[in-house]
C-alpha cells in the first residue's frame, strides 16, 4: 500500500491517455458482460414462453414438410394426451406492411382452450372464435403494434396459399409478448375448396399432455405410432422446439461472442501499448529509482500494478454499468419490451460482473507484464548508460 | 586517522560495445576515508562515471576488489546491490532527476519507501531533510515549480534522507549557474564536515577543487594522480 500513491500519480500524469485507455477497456468489458448474458437470457426466455407439458409433433424431415391431417385425431387417442390442435402456417402479410410481420396460423378453434390453457384467453372470446368462421384471435403484441381493436376486420394475403382472407378479430391472447394470429382452419379449407384444393394436410400438431412425468413416454409413443409411414414424425417439447427455432439466434450469439473476444484482444493490445509507452517515457525515472535502491521485483510489481489498477477500475466500471443498465431495462420493461424483445429479460448476473472484472484484471496483468519485465530485468548500470 | 570507507584494489572495468571491448577503467587502487569530500576529475571518457558506478554498487568490476562500508560489492547480486544501495548510498545526478508528478516532499520520501518506517515517520524525516537544504517552505511544490538550484537541493535532500554512509554526486553543478553551484558545493561540504558523510563527486567544474579534501585525476581509465583539494590545503 505504501507504493499506491506513487502508482496513482503515475496513472494521473497523462490523464487523457489514461482516460482513453480506461474507456476502451471499460467499453470492451461492458460489451463482453452484455453478450455473456445472451445464452442464459435465451434459456430464460425459452423457459418463459414454453410450457413443460406441451409438445410439438411435426414431420421428421423438418417444418417445411407437411403431415396428413388425419394424424391429429390419432394423436388425440393416445393415453395421456389432454388436447391436440393441428396448426397450419398461413404466412399472412398485412397489407399495410406488405410482407409477413407476425406469425399467422390456421388452427382448430375447439381445441385451443385445451392445448393452451396457460394463455388465459377469455372464454367468451374462445366461444366467439368457435362460432364465427372468419374469427381471429390475435396476440396483444400485434394488436398493440397495429392499433387493432376487437371487432375490427383485417385482410391478410397468404404468402403460402393462393388466397387473401378477411378476418374479424374476436379476441386477444392477453400476453404483451405474443405476436400470434390464429384463425379457423375451416375458413382456410373452404377458401381452398373454392379453388378445387382439399386442405388435408397439417404442419404442426401441438399436443398438451396431462403430466410432465408422462411427456417423454407420450412423445416416444407418438413417434412410434407413425414410424414407417410416409410421413414419420418428430415429437419434441415446446422448449426444444423454440430452441431449434431460435437456432440461428444461437449461431448469431456465437458470432457475437467471437467478435467480443476479438474486441477484448484488441483492448489487450491497446492496454499493452499504453503500458509500453508509459515505461518508455519514464525510462530515466525508472533508472533513477533503480539506482537509489528500488529492486527489480519492486519496479516490476509497481509497473504491473499500474496497468492492472487501470484495467480493473475501468473494467469494473464497465461491468457495473452493464449490470445497472440491464437491471434498469428489466425493471422498466417488466422483463419484456416490444422494442427490445427478449433482450429486456437479459440480466447481467453478479457472476457475469465477476467474469468481466476477471477479464479486466487479466488484461491489465498481461498488458503490464512485458514492458515491466523489460524495465526490471536490465542491469541498472546498462539503463543508466542508455538514458544518461 | 579516519578509517577507510572505500577501498579499491586493482579494479578494472571493461565492457563490450558491438564487437569491440572498451576498457573503461584499468587497475585502479585507492582508498577514501570516512567523512572525506572527494572529487573525481578528468576529461570525458576518462572513467569517472564508471568509477562512480563501481563505488555506488550500481556496477560491478571486471577484475579487482571493491570494498565499501565493509562490504565486498563483487559478491553481491543485482538485487542485493539494490538493497545495499538503499541502505548505504545517496545519489545525486547532474539533471536532478526528480519524479515530475511528485512534490518535493514526496520525492525526498522515495528512498524511505524502502525502509520499514511508517508514513508519519517518513514524512517527518523528509521534512527534516528539506529543512537541512533550506527548502522546507517549498515542500508541496512539484519540480516544475522549482528553479534548477532548488531542484538540485531537493535531490540532495533525497540523497541524505535515509542517512546513508556514502553520498555519490555525478556532476551535481553541471547544470547550475555559479551561485547555485556554490550553494550546492557548500552543502555537500557541510554534509561531509558536519554530518560526517563521505561524499564522492564527479565534476568538470574547476572551482569544485576548492571545496573538496582530495582530488583524483583520471584519464583514459587510469588513475593518474591524487592531490589535496582546497579544503584540505586550507585545513
Amino acid at each position: 500500500m505504501r507504493f499506491l500513491p506513487l502508482i496513482l500519480r503515475n496513472l494521473g500524469r497523462n490523464k487523457l491517455r489514461t482516460g482513453l485507455t480506461g474507456a476502451a477497456i471499460g467499453l470492451a468489458v461492458l460489451l463482453v458482460c452484455f453478450f455473456l448474458t445472451m445464452p442464459a437470457g435465451i434459456d430464460v426466455f425459452l423457459s418463459q414462453i414454453a410450457s413443460n407439458v406441451r409438445v410439438s409433433v411435426h414431420h421428421k424431415g423438418g417444418l417445411v414438410y407437411q403431415m396428413p391431417f388425419a394424424y391429429v385425431n390419432k394423436i388425440r387417442s393416445v393415453p395421456g394426451v389432454v388436447g391436440a390442435d393441428g396448426v397450419t402456417w398461413f404466412g399472412g402479410a398485412f397489407e399495410e406492411a406488405g410482407h409477413v410481420t407476425f406469425p399467422s396460423f390456421a388452427v382448430e378453434p375447439e381445441h385451443v382452450g385445451a392445448v393452451w390453457p396457460d394463455y388465459h384467453i377469455d372464454p367468451a372470446a374462445l366461444d366467439r372464435f368457435r362460432r364465427f368462421r372468419d374469427g381471429a384471435i390475435v396476440g396483444r403484441q400485434t394488436m398493440e403494434k397495429y392499433g387493432w381493436k376487437i371487432g375490427q376486420e383485417i385482410s391478410l394475403r397468404s404468402t403460402i396459399w393462393p388466397v387473401t382472407l378477411t378476418f374479424r378479430i374476436v379476441g386477444e391472447i392477453p400476453n404483451a409478448r405474443s405476436p400470434l394470429f390464429w384463425f379457423q382452419r375451416e375458413y382456410l379449407a373452404q377458401a381452398m375448396q373454392a379453388r378445387n384444393w382439399t386442405l388435408d394436410i397439417v404442419g404442426i400438431v401441438w399436443v398438451r399432455i396431462a403430466d410432465p412425468a408422462l411427456v417423454d413416454g407420450v412423445m416416444a409413443k407418438l413417434d412410434a405410432m407413425f414410424r414407417n409411414s410416409p410421413a414419420e414424425t418428430a415429437a419434441e417439447t415446446e422448449k426444444s422446439f423454440f430452441a431449434s427455432f431460435f437456432g440461428s439466434l444461437q449461431g448469431f450469439v456465437t458470432i457475437i461472442l467471437l467478435v467480443t473476444g476479438l474486441v477484448a484482444l484488441c483492448v489487450l493490445f491497446i492496454a499493452a501499448n499504453t503500458a509500453s509507452m508509459a515505461v518508455r517515457e519514464r525510462a530515466r525515472e525508472i533508472a533513477v529509482l533503480r539506482a537509489i535502491g528500488f529492486g527489480r521485483r519492486l519496479i516490476f510489481g509497481t509497473l504491473v500494478a499500474e496497468s492492472t489498477l487501470l484495467a480493473t477500475v475501468a473494467g469494473g466500471s464497465g461491468a457495473l454499468l452493464t449490470y445497472a443498465f440491464t437491471a434498469g431495462v428489466k425493471a422498466a420493461a417488466g422483463g419484456w419490451s416490444t422494442q427490445l424483445g427478449p433482450l429486456a429479460g437479459f440480466l447481467v448476473s453478479p457472476a457475469i460482473v465477476g467474469e468481466g472484472m476477471a477479464l479486466a484484471v487479466v488484461v491489465g496483468l498481461i498488458a503490464g507484464i512485458a514492458p515491466a519485465y523489460g524495465a526490471a530485468q536490465k542491469p541498472v548500470a546498462t539503463i543508466l548508460r542508455e538514458v544518461f | 586517522m579516519a578509517q577507510p570507507l572505500i577501498t579499491l584494489r586493482d579494479v578494472s572495468r571493461s565492457y563490450e560495445r558491438g564487437h569491440d571491448i572498451v576498457h573503461a577503467l584499468a587497475d585502479v587502487t585507492l582508498t577514501i576515508e570516512s567523512g572525506a569530500f572527494v572529487a573525481l576529475m578528468g576529461p570525458s571518457g576518462s572513467g569517472k562515471s564508471t568509477l562512480l558506478n563501481l563505488l555506488s554498487g550500481i556496477d560491478r568490476p571486471s577484475a579487482g576488489e571493491v570494498w565499501v562500508v565493509g562490504q565486498r560489492l563483487n559478491d553481491l547480486s543485482e538485487d542485493a546491490l539494490a538493497a545495499w544501495r538503499a541502505r548505504h548510498v545517496g545519489l545525486i545526478f547532474q539533471f536532478y532527476n526528480l519524479i515530475p508528478v511528485l512534490s518535493a516532499l514526496e520525492n525526498v520520501e522515495l528512498p524511505l519507501l524502502l525502509t520499514p518506517f511508517g508514513r508519519a515517520e517518513r514524512i517527518r524525516r523528509a521534512e527534516t531533510a528539506l529543512r537541512v537544504v533550506g527548502l522546507a517552505a517549498r515542500a508541496r511544490h512539484v519540480p516544475s515549480e522549482l528553479s534548477g538550484g532548488e531542484q538540485q537541493r531537493v535531490a540532495i535532500a533525497r540523497a541524505i534522507v535515509a542517512d546513508p554512509d556514502l553520498i555519490i554526486a555525478d556532476e551535481p553543478t553541471g547544470d547550475l549557474d555559479a551561485r547555485s553551484a556554490d550553494e550546492v558545493l557548500g552543502m555537500l561540504r557541510d554534509l561531509s564536515r558536519e554530518f560526517h558523510k563521505t561524499v564522492v563527486m564527479v565534476t568538470h567544474d574547476p572551482r569544485a577543487a576548492h571545496w573538496v579534501d582530495v582530488v583524483y585525476h583520471l584519464e583514459k581509465g587510469l588513475l593518474l594522480g591524487v592531490e589535496p583539494g582546497g579544503a584540505e590545503r586550507r585545513a
